[in-house]
């Protein structure tokens, strides 16, 4: 089997050999390495551009948040600011509403005790001018019923200072 | 070519010792180069899979430079193959060169004319191939008389010396590297030992030139084959 070679002899078995192998191998690379890689590669590539499209998306979403907490925090300041003010006023109110009550009460009983006051003076003044009428009218009366010496002066003392002491008692 | 080679005939047809040898020589590197490079494919590359996502891309920059992306999906992954075997091929010279009774029995596929232009055919023929299913054969045919029909022969020499040239360059390189790198050994044992001493740095340094001939003649291989194709499948 082992001949020297012709010099001038073409060797198309080497090249349908060489093509033959050249295929088996192209085949067998493909099959382990090229496709498995580049499926791979190409996944990856996806997954980046997911990966991006996505984390865009992502500071988006929490920009958009921010900005929505940053409102509601100023809101609830405010809200905060609006209780308290409230809460001053309605203090503030009721003070007013409390020491005006006050007011009007101590008013009004002051007038009730001038009032009372002044009624108690009538009456006293009223009763007097009755005990002064009937004392006098009592006075008059023993005057008349009795002709005045010195007897009768001394009995109507007696008697005057015994009902004195009557009325007193 | 192969003068000095065992050959063998079967099916009536001529083989080549040294060929068929380095044929599955270089077939067994790129499996088992590819097959240990693309294990444990993960989301997260790391190791092989970098190593060998990086070649893919620099093969894929090749054609998508040519292509349109419609049209590049299958020529990504033969300008690919094409691209680690020639480039296997390129180097295997340089670091195994077995002999046998003065017959070499492995060396570069690409030193051989014979290899070297069956790739070229193979790509011109590809390039025709795709070019007819890809935009119909009234448009294939169309190309040949561009920009006028007067240019007719001369695209018709194009398209053999596209062939011829494709092929010799890779092999010119690749051969006289190899044969620089021999007449150096012969070089280094024909006086003893100060001719050893002469030709060791040359050799080293020759050898690492080939290494980087090499690499640059599978680039330049791959990069016209895209073009080539790409002529015929996205026009001018």
């Amino acid at each position: 089997m082992f001949v020297l070679a012709e010099s001038n002899q073409l060797y198309v078995g080497d090249m349908l050999f060489y093509l033959i192998s050249f295929i088996i191998l192209a085949a067998l690379v493909w099959h382990f390495a090229w496709k498995p890689v580049t499926q791979m590669m190409e996944k990856r590539a996806k997954r980046v551009a997911n990966d991006i499209d996505s984390a865009q998306k992502n500071r988006k979403e929490a920009a958009a948040l921010a900005a929505q907490r940053q409102a509601e925090l100023k809101g609830s300041k405010h809200e905060a600011a609006q209780i308290v003010s409230d809460a001053k006023k309605s203090g503030e109110n009721q003070r007013t509403k409390i020491v005006e009550a006050a007011q009007n009460d101590a008013a009004s009983i002051k007038a009730q005790a001038a009032i009372d006051a002044e009624q108690a003076r009538q009456d006293a003044l009223l009763s007097a001018k009755d005990d002064v009428a009937n004392l006098s009218v009592e006075i008059a009366s023993k005057l008349i019923q009795k002709q005045l010496n010195a007897d009768d002066q001394q009995a109507l003392i007696d008697s005057y200072i015994e009902g004195l002491v009557k009325h007193e008692a | 070519m192969g003068g000095d080679a065992y050959t063998f005939k079967l099916f009536g047809l001529n083989f080549n010792w040294t060929n068929v040898i380095s044929c599955i020589v270089v077939c067994v590197v790129v499996f088992f180069l590819m097959f240990a490079l693309s294990r444990h494919v993960t989301m997260k590359p790391k190791g092989g899979q970098n190593a060998l996502e990086w070649l893919i891309d620099f093969t894929n920059s090749i054609v998508r430079g040519q292509f349109t992306a419609d049209t590049a999906g299958f020529f990504e992954f033969f300008i690919f193959i094409l691209f680690v075997f020639l480039f296997v091929s390129n180097q295997l010279g340089l670091f195994v060169q077995i002999g046998w009774g003065g017959h070499e029995l492995v060396r570069s596929p690409t030193a051989d004319p014979v290899i070297t232009l069956t790739f070229s055919m193979s790509a011109i023929l590809l390039s025709h191939f795709a070019g007819m299913t890809h935009r119909g054969l009234k448009e294939y045919f169309k190309g040949y008389v561009q920009p006028n029909a007067i240019m007719m022969p001369i695209n018709f020499i194009e398209e053999f010396s596209n062939f011829l040239t494709l092929g010799l360059r890779i092999f010119g390189n690749i051969y006289s590297g190899e044969l620089l790198l021999k007449l150096l050994g012969q070089l280094a044992f024909s006086h003893g030992v100060p001719t050893i001493l002469v030709s060791l740095p040359i050799e080293m340094v020759w050898q690492g030139f080939s290494v980087f001939i090499g690499a640059i003649q599978a680039y330049v291989f791959v990069t016209l084959t895209s073009v080539y194709i790409s002529r015929k499948v996205v026009g001018e």
